[in-house]
């Protein structure tokens, strides 16, 4: 597993990093973006993943979201994996902007032609945590993740498919009910099959109700004006219904006047920073 | 033979009183104590002519000594057995060589006196006949003193420098040395001796026991010198205070017999001289008298011899002439004639009977052994910190030559409505030139003046001085107090009805038993009400004292606080009428009861917590129930109550209502809220307020979980508030630490 490093920049004392490995688990050379902040320097340091969204890399969050300085103040390793493998040459993976390429749902694909490369969900949870751990300053007991709209939803079934292995987790304007969404039907059917109920484990509301019960503390964000919201592709509603439900701690902001931008996202990704710090630091 | 010479010492020493003469000689001979007696080198010519005449007895004793030294260093060493010990000899004779320096030294000669006549107290009959001699004859006592002086620096000197004394010399550990001790006869003996049979009826113990039980002996003998020479020197140091108290004493009646000695003769040489002008002038208008009819007899004399020899030559004349003549002479004869020659003496030589008066003589006579009537003392001004709240200390001096035996301390209370003369007075009587007046009332002014009395009569009264007792302790009002991590405002009752003139607050830090006491004091707080700065998560204990001129009060009773976050109690002055406090004042109670308002209610069922003024962090939680409706949160000083929270820019709070099984979370300021959703609700809530950062923030506090943070604009101070919008009850929680995930915020 070596790493090729692509770039690296100093920001606010630490250093924003790309690299480059050839995963075993998607069987493809895939990129992640890494900050390491000034801390990291000389001691391990907690590490933060982020799942992006739909159509994204490792560029947009670490080029969009400005968290560099929060990041930087409360010494946390960010790690910002691509959205899916990329370069498999499977028939029909760039054809459509929701599906393939840049759309893996974090999920591990179950259905030809996908599983072979589209195991997103153990990338994110196993291959690429071990990857860090070996490779970079940080302590392997203290890891958050959290994501924007489908990285929100992978940062979520992360978190509750795992109690305990993720100290907290966040989103924005995350896809909160795959199973009953456009976007989410489509990549679910694409990649697990027709039969609903193997859905039920990517899901974060249906995943919610089968929660343990460790104490997590969700923290979600959701712009107002998100057209995703009013076409019913977020769903929140429903999560935190079930959330409510079954007492599982979430703090929802529906923000006033805001889209799914990353405009929306670099406006509050100073609370989701230190809601991690909270947890990571504490 | 050491151990027999140590018990020795003990026969002399039998004789107590002895022993006591040898401090005073002590005492003048050495020269560090000199000083005690400055007054002596200013004394009076008199003396110095006493001491003058004191040369030949000195020299005489100077002659004697020598001779003394010899004869005691002789005895006593004979005494001890100790002929070979030419040191201690020197020793003595060194000591002797110096008292003589001394005694060549004037002023010294009077001391001495002194000490003679102090001595004859205790000395045998025969001399005191010559301590109370003036001619200095006490003098003669020296070889008893110096006697028993030597006995006394040689025990001492053994008892300090001489204990390896005590330990048999080694060198005696021979083959054919003692191994047995005869308790009987007191004395070794060898056990393989033949000589042991001498002792077979006696007591015999081994060496090593009988040495033990010697050196017990010994080392108890040693211990109870000590004490003794411990004890003596206590009688030592009393005796010369007594002495110094003599010596004044005794000066200050010396004086008072020279002014009154002096003051007669003046009397009687002004009678003298009045007697003898009145005798002079007396004799001279007498023999002027005679001195006058003695002239007039001469004249009359004159005339009479004139007409004699003018009739006689009449005689000699003519008839005619004759009868002519005749007849003129007749008339001047006859005229003559008729003048009256007085021959009565005018003055007679002898002396009216004139008595001399010496009754005013005889009066001055008479008190040359009384003494006069003191002046009137002088009152000194309050010391400051003299008084206490029921006392003060009052002073005042004495003009040095007056004799005073008692002091009368007269005071009764100042009070500016009533005139002086109504107020009841009170005495005491003191032999001091002070006295502690007890009993008055606190923070009071007393006015005082005081007379002097002796045998002979009353001073006049001093001047008054007003004193003033200290203030009554101020009463810490413990539910007023109001802390936070840097700092604690304290207020208090004065205690006092009238005003005092400052208030001290002294803490200390209850954390550090070693460092008791006051740690610190913050004074000079004119108001009934302190900001104290603090250091973070300690305990302190504060007092707070009043002060006014006659000094600080005692402390009030301690009040206790624990600088862990933020503490308030809640205003009940600020309380809804719908609302109650509970007992601890941390509960507020709404219960479901209609009131019949007869004037228009607040709209805000709230009460205000009263947070200390101070900037920085504060903390504190909410215990509320999860279907309750209650708004907590905080708002500037002085806000309208008919407000309710967070309707306008002045506050700022956290709403929650419940309302068909649905909770609805606000976060109001200025009638807006966020729209956020939460899916626990909390059972206790979190508050922190930065004004630092400009933030409010609320928490659920049982899962550490951030609600909202308000982002405001905090120029003034603000206060908690707590509103319940329906019948339920809200528990406050303060005074705790802030939870280490609200740091994050």
């Amino acid at each position: 597993m070596a790493l090729k490093q692509i770039s690296s920049n100093k920001c606010f004392g630490g250093f924003q990093k790309v690299f480059e490995h050839d995963s075993v688990e998607l069987s493809c050379k895939m990129r992640f973006g890494i900050y390491l902040p000034p801390k990291a320097e000389t001691a391990k340091c907690p590490a933060l993943y982020w799942l992006s969204g739909l159509s994204c890399t490792e560029q947009n969050f670490i080029s969009k979201a400005g968290y560099h300085a929060a990041a930087s103040e409360h010494g946390l390793v960010v790690v910002a994996p691509d959205t899916s493998p990329r370069g498999c040459n499977i028939k029909g993976e760039d054809e459509s902007w929701d599906f393939g390429s840049g759309a893996g749902f974090y999920v591990d694909a179950t259905e030809d032609p996908w599983k072979t490369n589209y195991r997103m969900y153990s990338y994110v949870t196993q291959e690429l945590p071990q990857l860090i751990n070996a490779n970079f300053p940080v302590d392997p007991q203290l890891m958050s993740i959290f994501g924007h709209s489908m990285g929100g939803h992978g940062a979520l079934i992360c978190a509750l498919k795992n109690p305990g292995k993720y100290k907290s987790v966040s989103a924005f304007s995350p896809i909160c009910n795959p199973v009953l969404c456009p976007w989410g039907k489509k990549a679910f059917s694409g990649y697990l099959g027709s039969d609903q109920s193997k859905w039920k484990a990517y899901d974060a509301t249906h995943l919610v109700t089968s929660y343990p019960g460790s104490q997590l503390d969700i923290l979600i964000d959701q712009g107002k004006d998100d057209q995703f919201l009013s076409d019913g592709q977020l769903l929140p509603d429903n999560f935190i219904a079930a959330c409510t439900e079954k007492k599982v701690p979430v703090v929802f902001r529906l923000q006033e006047g805001y889209d799914h931008s990353y405009y929306f996202i670099a406006t509050f990704i100073t609370d989701h920073i230190r809601h991690h710090a909270k947890y990571l630091n504490a | 033979m050491e151990e027999e010479a140590r018990e020795e010492p003990e026969l002399p020493r039998s004789t107590a009183p002895k022993d006591f003469l040898f401090y005073h000689m002590d005492l003048y001979e050495s020269e560090d104590r000199l000083p005690i007696f400055p007054e002596e080198n200013t004394r009076m010519g008199r003396e110095v002519a006493q001491a003058e005449m004191t040369t030949e007895p000195r020299a005489a004793a100077k002659c004697r000594v020598p001779g003394n030294i010899l004869e005691e260093e002789d005895a006593i060493a004979r005494l001890y057995g100790l002929e070979d010990d030419h040191e201690l000899g020197e020793e003595f004779a060194g000591e002797n060589a110096h008292g003589k320096d001394l005694s060549e030294f004037p002023p010294c000669v009077m001391r001495r006196r002194e000490a003679a006549r102090e001595q004859r107290d205790w000395r045998v009959g025969g001399e005191v006949a010559e301590a109370e001699d003036l001619s200095f004859g006490g003098w003669g006592s020296t070889d008893q003193c110096q006697n028993l002086r030597e006995a006394y620096r040689y025990t001492r000197g053994r008892s300090s420098e001489e204990y390896e004394c005590y330990v048999i010399p080694e060198e005696e550990d021979e083959e054919d040395a003692p191994t047995v001790f005869c308790v009987t006869c007191k004395t070794p003996v060898r056990a393989c001796e033949k000589d042991l049979e001498e002792h077979q009826e006696h007591q015999v113990t081994p060496l090593e026991k009988a040495l033990e039980s010697a050196k017990d002996e010994v080392h108890k003998n040693m211990f109870k010198l000590e004490k003794q020479i411990i004890e003596m020197e206590n009688f030592a140091s009393h005796l010369e205070e007594v002495f110094i108290t003599v010596e004044e004493n005794f000066g200050r009646q010396e004086q008072n017999f020279e002014s009154h000695y002096n003051e007669i003769l003046e009397t009687l040489a002004q009678k003298y001289e009045r007697k003898i002008q009145v005798l002079g002038e007396k004799k001279r208008e007498k023999l002027e008298a005679l001195y006058g009819q003695l002239v007039s007899c001469g004249e009359n004399l004159e005339t009479c011899k004139e007409l004699m020899e003018t009739i006689e030559e009449l005689c000699h004349e003519e008839k005619v002439d004759f009868i002519k003549d005749a007849v003129i002479m007749a008339d001047r004869l006859g005229k003559f004639l008729k003048t009256k020659t007085d021959v009565d003496l005018s003055a007679q030589p002898d002396f009216e009977d004139q008595t001399l008066d010496f009754s005013d003589v005889e009066q001055l006579m008479d008190s040359i052994n009384t003494i006069p009537v003191p002046s009137a003392p002088v009152i000194n001004p309050q010391a400051p910190n003299s008084a206490t709240g029921s006392s003060v200390r009052v002073c005042w001096s004495l003009y040095s030559d007056d004799t005073v035996e008692s002091y009368q301390l007269a005071y009764r209370p100042v009070q500016d409505n009533s005139p002086r003369e109504d107020q009841a007075e009170f005495t005491l009587t003191a032999k001091e030139t002070y006295c502690s007046v007890t009993n008055l009332a606190p923070n009071t002014q007393y006015e005082f003046w005081v007379t002097a009395r002796n045998r002979a009569g009353t001073s006049p009264a001093s001047e008054c001085a007003v004193y003033m007792t200290a203030p009554s302790p101020p009463i810490i009002k413990t539910m007023a107090i109001r802390s936070c991590e840097e700092a604690a405002l304290i207020s208090w009752d004065s205690g006092n009805l009238n005003p005092v003139d400052s208030y001290t607050v002294e803490l200390t830090q209850a954390e550090t038993p070693e460092a008791s006491g006051v740690t610190e004091s913050v004074v000079g707080i004119p108001t009934c009400e302190a900001l104290i700065q603090l250091q973070p998560r300690q305990t302190y204990t504060l007092y707070v004292r009043a002060l006014n001129v006659g000094g600080p009060s005692a402390r009030s009773k301690p009040a206790t606080i624990h600088t862990t976050g933020s503490y308030f109690h809640l205003n009940k002055d600020t309380c809804h009428p719908w609302l109650t406090i509970s007992e601890d004042g941390f509960t507020v109670i709404r219960s479901e009861r209609k009131t019949t308002a007869r004037e228009p209610l607040p709209r805000c069922v709230a009460v205000r917590g009263n947070l200390i003024p101070v900037r920085g962090r504060h903390y504190w939680e909410v215990e509320v129930d999860e279907r309750l409706d209650y708004t907590v949160g905080v708002a500037f000083e002085g806000i309208p109550k008919q407000e309710d929270l967070g309707t306008d820019r002045r506050s700022w709070c956290m709403r929650h209502t419940f309302a068909s099984s649905r909770h609805k979370y606000e976060f109001l300021h200025n009638k807006m809220t966020p729209d956020i959703r939460i899916t626990i609700s909390p059972r206790r809530i979190g508050v922190l307020l930065d004004y630092e950062n400009s933030k409010l923030s609320f928490f659920n506090v049982d899962i550490s979980q951030h609600l909202y943070t308000f982002n405001c604009q905090l120029h003034h101070f603000v206060h908690p508030w707590f509103s319940l919008g329906k019948s339920g009850s809200l528990k406050i929680h303060n005074g705790i630490s802030m939870p280490k995930h609200v740091a994050f915020y």
